[in-house]
């Protein structure tokens, strides 16, 4: 029978399974970690309970709406994370999640995630009839070294073709997928570098400076 | 460059990635001070299968609240909070988008503006059933709901 709606349900009635609040410690680090559409509820034991044969129970919860919701497969478990990705799959949804440690007959608070949107994590899609396709875009970072200066660039496709380098200098590249949309954070390629020919013209002007000009002036003066 | 298409109204110099970076610095401190995790102001009913037509009403309404009631009242709490870059970001790109805002005032739209009417009164009723201070805490919270619902409109 749903709560008023100005009520934030009960952090203990939300979980079934009967226990005496004891006071144990809490899990920590709860997150979501959101990994290729996947949605994963992570977490630490709860500290100063290490050998104990404690269990942990999830819940979680839908924002806006009024009852905690269980998953089977992750109530009295022992591994540190949970797949909730069936569960936050309606990325228009926010998300909270909870946690709480059991040992016998005793159990914890529950530790709660801050509130989780997946729309922020999810990955631009298109689609036509047949077929979905991903609009991958890559941030191409370049440094110059010898200017101490770095530029970049958007592209769509696997290849980017710098021109108008300068001449026997020191590029470093380095690649990060990017997404329209809520800034993401994205892991970058490692950096690459690469330097650029010797200018021939330069080089020729070298050699006139050494062959030419200077023996001239060697023997002028 | 990108714009956002409400419909007929257009809206030019607006830069979406900003609001969302300015509202992703503060997102965890503001909703964490959000404990009524049981209302959601921006339901779906309020902006689900929202028309072109209507979707420039609806803005329009929106950030006019947002800036006369939320902003408004919610400085304070964003000082205290030390977020007023992020805070002052929003608020000036709402401006800037609500002053370019051009809504027809023509009889045949009478409808469509009714219908947006209706879906912001749905949002307002569920703000005045609050605290203030809660409902401006979860109102600004759900900037991000709000942003997302923008973004389809952005172009």
């Amino acid at each position: 029978e749903p709560l008023p709606p100005h009520v934030t349900p009960n952090p203990l009635s939300s979980f079934p399974v009967p226990c005496v609040h004891a006071g144990l410690p809490k899990p920590t680090n709860i997150t979501f970690s959101s990994i290729n559409m996947e949605n994963i509820l992570q977490w630490s034991p709860p500290e100063g309970l290490q050998g104990a044969e404690v269990t942990d129970t999830v819940r979680y919860f839908i924002y806006g709406q009024k009852k905690w919701l269980s998953k089977s497969e992750c109530r009295n478990i022992l591994r540190t994370y949970c797949n909730l990705s069936a569960e936050t799959s309606d990325y228009e949804h926010q998300y909270y999640a909870r946690v709480k440690a059991v040992w016998g007959t005793n159990c914890s608070k529950g530790a709660q995630t801050g509130r989780f949107y997946p729309f922020l994590e999810k990955v631009a899609l298109t689609t036509d009839k047949k077929s979905i396709s991903i609009v991958l875009t890559y941030n191409v970072s370049i440094y110059n070294t010898k200017a101490n200066k770095t530029w970049s660039q958007c592209v769509t496709n696997q290849m980017l073709v710098l021109s108008w380098l300068e001449p026997d200098t020191l590029y470093c590249v380095h690649v990060a997928s990017f997404v329209p949309g809520p800034p993401r954070l994205a892991q970058p390629s490692e950096k690459q570098c690469v330097s650029t020919l010797k200018d021939p013209a330069s080089a020729l002007k070298v050699k006139i400076l050494f062959w030419y000009v200077l023996p001239a002036s060697v023997t002028v003066s | 460059g990108q714009e956002f298409q409400f419909g007929s109204c257009r809206v030019e110099g607006v830069v979406l990635q900003e609001l969302w970076a300015a509202f992703r610095a503060v997102k965890d401190v503001v909703q964490a001070q959000d404990n009524i995790t049981g209302v959601r102001l921006l339901r779906k009913e309020v902006l689900q299968n929202v028309s072109d037509a209507e979707s420039c009403y609806l803005i329009q309404a929106l950030l006019k609240f947002y800036l006369d009631t939320v902003f408004k009242n919610y400085h304070g709490k964003a000082a205290e909070f030390r977020i007023l870059k992020s805070f002052s970001t929003l608020a000036n790109n709402f401006i800037a988008i609500t002053s370019r805002l051009r809504p027809s005032q023509e009889n045949e739209m009478f409808s469509i503006s009714e219908s947006a009417r209706r879906r912001f009164l749905l949002f307002q009723r569920e703000f005045k059933q609050l605290d203030v201070e809660a409902a401006l805490t979860k109102a600004f919270g759900e900037v991000d709901i709000l942003l997302t619902w923008m973004e389809k409109f952005y172009q």
